[in-house]
């Protein structure tokens, strides 16, 4: 019996790995993101997970006004280097708020997802950005 | 009863020698314990004459990202085949996991390549570094004179002990967990399998840079010792104060379970870290 469970665990793992599935956290590259593009979305805030190293936003949008909204799922870096390098809160954006984001895809095209560079509060007008090089000399305020 | 003479003044003190010798010969041969003595007030004293590297360290990633290509480590002919490997595969958009199961990124892995802030402090007898984003990113730095174990006990950050040489911490470390990355990026590193050695030179390089000048030493992978310097900008801000982090909570949503109560909840990662989705509330 303990075998026939081995095996199965083994092979559900295999399975996850063969779909690209984990379940481990890490501090990664994130080169699964195509930096020389710039795509914008607007949608409605889901859900900002505050956690460490990497942030995630999942919204509900679309890159244009003919496409129906989806979920996307941005990430970002860790909520320390938030705050200081693009003025970030663990409340910045609360579920509901519209926003226009800036991202780099995920190079897969069938993935909706990305890495954030510039979020923009369409209420308030209140923009967050998510670019830890540069906060590159001492004495910062 | 009464007892003769000869029972006091020779039978009981040979008896209590003999009972010594027993007692003697029957104890394993115990070293003297040895204390961490409590600080004086001198001791105290004398750490306001260190040089002052009081506030946040935050890294110069551009500098890293730069050393990569222009001080590459000087991998033996196994290693480049597999950085060279992993720098293909990041390249192509399947960037390798370096540092996964939120292990700590080690030593000195955590000073090459972090992208976050640490603290420094100063006790008597120790330096400890403090890093942000794992909770498990701790540097004990012994300058109480001591040397290293004589019977290893490998930890990811290994053993380490310093000495000053006028306003210049010296840290040699040994006895570091052969699975620690030797890494260069996120994306390239290799497990250092076994016999690493580092040497460090710390020391503010203007009023607010501080330099980590590291000579590694890994021969298992490299050829020779790998000299390289990691660059950290002095912060005051109270907005660099550094915040917990735990590497975990990465995996999982925040939720509440069926019976009220607030549970984390695991998310969908990918292979190469990112998450891919995270479960409904």
């Amino acid at each position: 019996m303990r075998n026939l469970i081995k095996s199965i665990g083994a092979l559900a793992a295999l399975g996850m790995l063969a779909l690209g599935v984990s379940s481990v956290a890490a501090h990664h590259s994130s080169t699964m993101f195509d930096h020389s593009k710039s795509v914008t979305i607007k949608g409605t805030v889901v859900e900002l997970r505050w956690v460490n190293p990497h942030v995630t936003l999942t919204i509900n949008g679309s890159l244009s006004d003919d496409e129906a909204p989806s979920e996307w799922l941005l990430e970002m870096t860790s909520p320390g280097n938030l705050v200081r390098a693009g003025g970030w809160r663990r409340d910045a954006v609360k579920p509901g708020d519209k926003v226009e984001i800036v991202f780099s895809p995920l190079r897969d095209p069938d993935k909706k997802g990305g890495a954030l560079k510039k979020l923009t509060v369409l209420a308030t007008g209140e923009v967050f950005t998510a670019n830890i090089r540069e906060q590159e000399k001492p004495g910062l305020e | 009863m009464k007892f003769s003479p000869f029972f006091h003044f020779v039978a009981v003190p040979l008896a209590l020698v003999a009972a010594v010798s027993i007692a003697s010969a029957e104890a394993p041969n115990k070293a003297p314990t040895v204390i961490n003595p409590p600080p004086t007030a001198q001791d105290w004293a004398d750490l306001a004459k260190l040089p002052d590297w009081s506030g946040v360290w935050n890294p110069k990633i551009s500098d890293q990202d730069v050393q990569v290509k222009t001080n590459p480590p000087p991998w033996n002919e196994t290693a480049a085949k597999k950085i060279e490997f992993m720098f293909a595969e990041e390249k192509a958009g399947r960037p390798r996991l370096i540092f996964s199961y939120c292990l700590p990124e080690a030593h000195p892995s955590w000073m090459l390549v972090t992208h976050n802030a640490l603290e420094i402090l100063f006790t008597p007898g120790r330096v400890t570094m403090l890093g942000e984003s794992d909770g498990n990113r701790i540097r004990r730095i012994y300058t109480d004179g001591r040397g290293h174990p004589e019977i290893s006990d490998p930890t990811f950050h290994g053993h380490s002990i310093g000495h000053w040489e006028d306003d210049t911490l010296v840290v040699d470390t040994v006895d570091i967990v052969p699975q620690a990355p030797l890494a260069i990026s996120e994306a390239a590193g290799l497990p250092n399998n076994g016999d690493m050695h580092v040497i460090e030179r710390i020391h503010l390089e203007g009023k607010d840079i501080l330099h980590d000048d590291l000579e590694i030493i890994a021969p298992k992978i490299l050829t020779k010792p790998w000299k390289t310097t990691r660059i950290f900008f002095r912060q005051r801000a109270r907005k660099f104060d550094i915040v917990e982090g735990v590497c975990e909570t990465g995996d999982l949503a925040e939720r509440v379970n069926a019976e009220g109560d607030s549970v984390f909840v695991p998310v969908e990662k990918s292979i190469w870290g990112h998450t891919l989705a995270v479960p409904a509330k």
